[in-house]
């Protein structure tokens, strides 16, 4: 058992033997209301730290979710163990429909969003009848257990507890899986994982629907906890304060998420009895304080307590059991020199400015075709309109005789195309075998719930066996766990293309793949892509080293001002007057 | 860091320390912060004025910030009956936190002096008891008023919370059964800044007579936005939360000539002498305008003001039967409560009964008019 | 509805929209060079009028306070910066002395014109000399050691700030309202409708400020300077543009339009120490109706917002609030889709 397993097992004791100790009936109720903001905290870890979607509006979830129950309990009295269903359903109808509008803006436009209907929906339930107005719903019943009201805070300390810790380690849990690292690498745009044949719009919407369920529960849990509901704890202030909260504890950290709930809880209520004693007169202290505290954490520690915490524990390396795994299955090669990709006559224009000016090209099975020519040739931007990340403006595009223009990336890369990135785009908090699983996410199929649930064990296995095969085969065996953001460029472009073999391709677009790599690394890159190409596999190559390419590459296509200069074998392309005045310019 | 978790530590300490002493303890919470600031920070400064003993006993008053949120006025009533162990609960002086916070007093079987005239629902409000009067009792000088003036319709412009709802029930029941008839209902929130849109819906009703259910200097700017409109000054009435000299300050020429409902407090000095709460009703003005400043009396201040009132003629019946800290002298306090018969204070007369806990009588109330700035009282 | 009230109404929402044109032009100022979605904006505003409400009750604002203590923290950490960095001890003491200088000269003459109820326009320009100098501290203290970070992160230092300035707005001029004196008493009539000369005011100053602040940031060279610091900060610094200096400049120009619009808005409605929150907030669906680009974008916005507050509460004033937060979506949606697709930042 690792040492983190004993904590865990510690803690959760720790909690379990805490309503019996005598502990004050006030520091249960703190622990409680802890909880039940962990609980919204650990959404927002998930969509905020991991996905990248700043929301402002937790908090109008939890009202969804409290009122629903409360209003089910009390005018159908319904059980409040059905009621939950009902409130967990509605809050994810809002959040589909909410989510639906504010998944597809990007930028600073969508917490904007979250705090318009933060704002919108609080003044809702401050307004509907039905819901008691400003007063609100009182005399709410408790939950019980067999019978059991769990009306006193110890009693619900443990449900409450049960569920917190529920949820963090089935949080924990996605993040260690194929859905988890689709949600991770959310945050760097929306390109690498498309390419990777992840569908990023609904893996947005699938977090965004998580953190407003887990707020959903935190509301129902609210509701019979406090017994009674009315809109103040549902408006922007509360949405602030979770975000603050998340930000405290480590905004990317799960476990953060219940370090930073009691920081700011216990800080919140210390500083509401200490502050008015110390300085007198009307206590407004500590929203000033919270206020210049915000500042000050972003401006010193903004990465968060938790952290601070993970950075001085030892990092266990993962631990290797899927050598028996049986290997994935692999889609049957076309054979030797069949036509693979067809490019016929693209143009890309933007606005006035031709990029690239009807290009015309083949790959067939078993081939590497070069793609060159000076610095904004529109190399570049071919490859994006072959690979689907540009749409075309005019022309065809063909992988194995069918039309593949006009398709959105994850199409493309679903039907055996895989690249990789003049940039390389990696997610730098996992490890480079995580990074390399990533490409074979589409080689998978097990989602979030079984993630969650820890059923998906064999089907990840034999992604990371796959993972840790294709970084054998670029050599990198030996740097399996290290953090992908730790490695030198030339690593991580070896990382991307190991990455780009794992969803088992027939075609490879490869961006200037030996940008940034030392002479042996080349050498060992030429290898590895002749040997690919042995294996049938179709290899369209940009690059600026002429070595490499003269050297590994069957035709070259020489490209110049989005014009199409020539084609030819290596040979023929070191020959030609054209090419070398494209490069060096004319003689005068 | 170090110091921090000194701080909490030397905190945690200091919550744990108090509440086993032979004093009465008395938890308040009111909003310090937060929109209904303007109610609770005179209910603060109300507080303040509070003797330092009764009845021999020392009175150990803890003062927390509920921020409006009702969430935070139930932890601090749990607080208070849990960790300081208090013999008595006052606040808040918002409606919805006091109404949550009524819950929390019934489980413990605690007092709780609500600052806020709350509407509870049947069976429940057994330990709670209101110190400011109800609106239904507040809503009688405006209807006689309008009876006696021939008002045959009105209109209604209040805040879209549970001040302007609670006065908008009571005062179309009030008038209704006058046979006065309800032609318009329009709210607003405090911080708008202005009311157009209702207004001219609310004056194209042409209603014989306006209500406005606002508080504080908030009551001003729906005051201003009727007259602009054309509505006579004459015709439009306040609620007793606007029966402060922030109105008028605010309000300007535009509030000279309305009418303005309110306890007897704040013109105590007008009433005539054989009134039983001009004596009090003078002697809080004086006292809280000393502290606070001159013409800073208002209606929550007298209202806490009250409170003390009351406790000082409840706590030495319930010595008589138990120690404070005591579950019994909790029970003795509710029961010196609704067996004290009539207890004058500031803002009327209270008699609480077993069954009637907000206490004040239907001729509490009075109609203020405002002349030359100052409050005149309406005969 | 007849003509004559929607007449009305729409006078009143256009006199509203002004009012939040006035704030969106400033957030827009602001992110158009620092990046920073500045949602204390309205904080300054209700400074500015609740600042000069306390100078005509002969009070001394805690503003003035607020100005002194924090122009004494943001010297003090730049000096200790300045001694780490190993500047000589004349230089670090004379930037201190100019730093504190501008803020002590108007504090101590707030001391002294205080209680003396000096003439409206005196005590108003007091009140904007006060409140203008929080605009470049702020940014020193809050901004400046972010100044590289992400959108986001600085969207959520401008809530903290919100917060602090809010809790101080309570503690320095309590919980009840107030109402300054109007600088223009006239009212024009053209049948029912009534215009104030207030209001008047308020329209003028904000079509100077979109002309003004168009033309500045669109035609002259100082102006699209500026503009360069927000996209590329290495780049303007490469070109000699100090973006320290925009950062406070621009920040200080905000913080002036705000207390002016404070001193503008103060006569027309109830100022309260939270009032600022809310008109920022409008103002700020302005500004986002103009991308957080254009001026005359967001003078659009502002009037869209004010007209759809005023029939609003005219049809459902109940519903006002929910009314207004839910239009803004669509909006965003738009304006977010013709952005264009960029990834990321």
């Amino acid at each position: 058992m690792t040492s983190s397993r004993w904590f865990l097992l510690a803690f959760a004791a720790a909690l379990a033997l805490l309503p019996q100790l005598p502990v004050p009936e006030f520091w249960v109720t703190q622990l409680n209301y802890i909880g039940l903001y962990a609980l919204v905290v650990i959404g927002l870890v998930l969509l905020t730290g991991i996905a990248g979607l700043t929301s402002f509006g937790q908090a109008a979830f939890v009202g969804i979710g409290a009122y629903s129950s409360a209003w089910l309990t009390l005018n159908l009295g319904l059980s409040p163990w059905l009621a939950v269903f009902g409130g967990l359903a509605l809050t994810a109808l809002a959040a589909l429909l909410l989510g639906w509008i504010t998944l597809r803006m990007s930028g600073h436009y969508l917490p904007l969003a979250t705090i318009a209907w933060c704002l919108s929906l609080y003044y809702l339930f401050g307004n509907l009848e039905a819901l008691g107005r400003y007063d609100g719903l009182l005399g709410i019943a408790p939950l019980s257990v067999f019978g059991l009201p769990l009306n006193t805070g110890r009693s619900f300390f443990y449900l409450l507890w049960a569920l917190v810790m529920l949820a963090a380690l089935a949080a924990t849990q996605l993040l260690d899986s194929r859905s988890g690292r689709a949600l991770r690498a959310l945050k760097g745009g929306s390109t690498m994982p498309e390419a990777m044949g992840i569908d990023t719009f609904r893996a947005k919407v699938t977090v965004f629907v998580l953190a407003a369920l887990l707020a959903g529960m935190s509301g129902w849990l609210f509701a019979h906890f406090q017994r009674s509901v009315n809109p103040s704890p549902f408006g922007l202030k509360m949405g602030i304060e979770y975000l603050f909260m998340a930000v405290i504890g480590g905004v990317g950290q799960v476990w953060g998420a219940l370090a930073g709930a009691a920081v700011v809880k216990l800080l919140e209520d210390q500083l509401q009895v200490l502050l008015p004693r110390l300085l007198g007169g009307s206590g407004s202290y500590e929203v000033i304080v919270f206020g210049v505290l915000l500042v000050g954490v972003l401006q010193y520690a903004r990465d968060g307590l938790w952290a601070a915490v993970v950075a001085r524990l030892p990092r266990r390396a993962r631990r290797r059991d899927w050598a028996d795994a049986a290997p994935l299955p692999e889609a049957a090669r076309p054979p030797h020199g069949e036509l693979v990709l067809d490019v016929h006559s693209v143009r890309k224009e933007f606005g006035g400015l031709v990029a690239v000016n009807d290009v015309s090209f083949q790959v067939r099975a078993g081939e590497i075709v070069g793609l060159i020519g000076p610095n904004g040739a529109g190399k570049s931007t071919t490859f994006n309109l072959v690979s689907g990340v540009l749409p075309l403006t005019r022309g065809e595009v063909r992988l194995r005789g069918e039309r593949i223009d006009g398709l959105p990336s994850r199409g493309i890369a679903r039907r055996g195309v895989s690249r990789t990135f003049q940039h390389v785009k990696m997610v730098p908090e996992m490890t480079v075998l995580e990074n390399v699983a990533l490409g074979a996410h589409r080689r998978g199929r097990r989602g979030v719930l079984p993630a969650m649930l820890r059923l998906e064990r064999d089907e990840e296995r034999r992604l990371l066996r796959e993972a840790e095969r294709q970084l054998q085969r670029v050599g990198m065996a030996d740097r399996l766990d290290e953090l992908a953001g730790n490695l030198a460029l030339g690593p991580q472009r070896l990382m991307e293309i190991a990455r780009a073999l794992s969803a088992d391709p027939s075609l490879l677009l490869l961006d200037e793949p030996a940008a940034g790599l030392r002479h042996q690394e080349k050498r060992a890159l030429a290898g590895v892509l002749r040997q690919l190409r042995a294996e049938g596999l179709s290899i369209l190559l940009v690059e600026h080293d002429m070595d490499l390419v003269m050297d590994v590459s069957d035709r070259i296509v020489v490209m110049e001002f989005g014009t199409q200069l020539m084609q030819g074998t290596p040979a023929e392309v070191q020959a030609s007057a054209a090419v070398r005045a494209a490069y060096l310019g004319t003689e005068h | 860091m170090k110091h921090l978790k000194t701080w909490l530590a030397a905190a945690a300490l200091a919550a744990l320390a108090t509440g086993a002493h032979a004093d009465v303890t008395i938890g308040v919470s009111v909003p310090l912060t937060g929109p209904t600031s303007a109610l609770g920070i005179p209910s603060k400064n109300g507080i303040s004025l509070w003797p330092s003993t009764i009845a021999g006993e020392k009175l150990n008053v803890i003062v927390l910030d509920d921020a409006t949120d009702p969430t935070v006025g139930v932890k601090n009533a749990r607080r208070f009956v849990t960790e300081d162990k208090v013999d008595l609960i006052v606040g808040s002086a918002a409606t919805p936190i006091a109404i949550a916070m009524s819950d929390v007093a019934a489980e413990a079987q605690t007092v709780q002096l609500a600052l806020s005239p709350i509407p509870l629902p049947e069976g429940k409000g057994a330990w709670t008891f209101r110190l400011p009067q109800s609106t239904a009792v507040m809503s009688i000088p405006i209807v006689e008023h309008w009876k006696k003036t021939g008002v045959k319709t009105f209109g209604f412009v209040g805040y879209a919370d549970a001040y302007g709802e609670a006065w908008l029930k009571d005062i179309t029941a009030l008038a209704t059964a006058a046979g006065i008839k309800s032609v318009g209902v329009e709210r607003f929130a405090r911080a708008d800044t202005s009311i157009t849109g209702q207004a001219l819906k609310l004056v194209g009703a042409n209603p014989d007579a306006i209500l406005i259910a606002a508080s504080g200097s908030g009551a001003a700017m729906p005051h201003k936005g009727l007259v602009e409109r054309g509505y006579p000054k004459g015709k439009i009435y306040q609620t007793h939360g606007a029966a402060t000299l922030d109105l008028i300050r605010v309000g300007g020429k535009d509030v000279e000539g309305s009418f303005v409902s309110s306890g007897p407090a704040l013109v105590a000095p007008k009433l005539p002498d054989s009134n039983p709460s001009k004596a009090l009703g003078v002697r809080f003005i004086e006292q809280y305008e000393k502290a606070f400043g001159p013409k800073s009396a208002n209606q929550f201040g007298a209202h806490a003001f009250d409170a003390a009132i009351v406790l000082e003629k409840i706590i030495p019946m319930a010595l008589k039967k138990a120690r404070p800290g005591t579950k019994e002298f909790r029970a003795a306090l509710k029961e010196a409560l609704e067996t004290a018969g009539r207890i004058p204070v500031s803002q009327g007369v209270l008699n609480y009964t077993a069954t009637d806990h907000f206490g004040f009588t239907p001729d509490t109330g009075v109609l203020l008019k405002v002349t030359n700035g100052d409050w005149e009282v309406v005969k | 509805m007849d003509l004559s009230i929607a007449g009305i109404l729409l006078l009143d929402g256009a006199t509203s929209g002004a009012v939040y044109a006035l704030l969106a032009l400033a957030l827009v100022l602001v992110f158009a060079v620092t990046r920073v979605i500045f949602i204390p904006q309205g904080e300054f505003v209700a400074y500015g009028a609740l600042t000069l409400a306390m100078l005509q009750m002969g009070k001394l604002p805690g503003t003035v306070w607020l100005l002194a203590v924090l122009a004494v923290l943001a010297t003090l950490r730049d000096a200790f910066a300045a001694v780490r960095a190993g500047q000589p001890a004349g230089r670090i003491a004379r930037d201190a002395a100019r730093s504190l200088a501008g803020p002590a000269v108007v504090a101590l003459l707030a001391l002294w014109a205080a209680p003396r109820q000096l003439p409206l326009v005196l005590q108003s320009l007091l009140a904007l000399a006060i409140v203008t100098p929080l605009g470049p501290l702020v940014y020193r203290l809050a901004y400046r050691p972010l100044a590289d970070a992400p959108v986001l992160v600085l969207l959520i230092v401008s809530v903290g700030v919100h917060f602090a300035l809010t809790g101080l707005g309570l503690l320095f001029f309590g919980a009840e309202g107030f109402r300054n004196p109007s600088f223009w008493d006239e009212r024009f009539r053209a049948g029912p409708l009534v215009l104030s000369g207030q209001a008047l005011i308020i329209f003028l100053v904000s079509a100077a400020l979109i002309v003004g602040l168009g033309l500045f940031f669109g035609r002259t060279l100082r102006g699209k300077a500026l503009r360069a610091t927000a996209v590329n900060r290495l780049g303007a610094r490469l070109m000699g543009i100090s973006t320290d200096g925009a950062g406070r400049w621009s920040m200080g120009l905000a913080a002036f339009i705000g207390a002016l619009s404070g001193l503008l808005i103060g006569p027309t409605t109830t100022m309260f120490y939270d009032t600022g929150f809310l008109i920022g907030l409008k103002g700020f669906v302005a500004a986002i109706f103009g991308g957080l680009a254009s001026y005359p974008g967001a003078a659009a916005g502002a009037l869209f917002v004010g007209w759809l507050e005023s029939f609003g509460s005219f049809w459902a004033s109940a519903y006002k609030e929910v009314i207004v937060f839910t239009m803004i979506l669509p909006v965003l949606l738009w304006r977010s889709v013709t952005h264009g697709q960029t990834d990321d930042e």
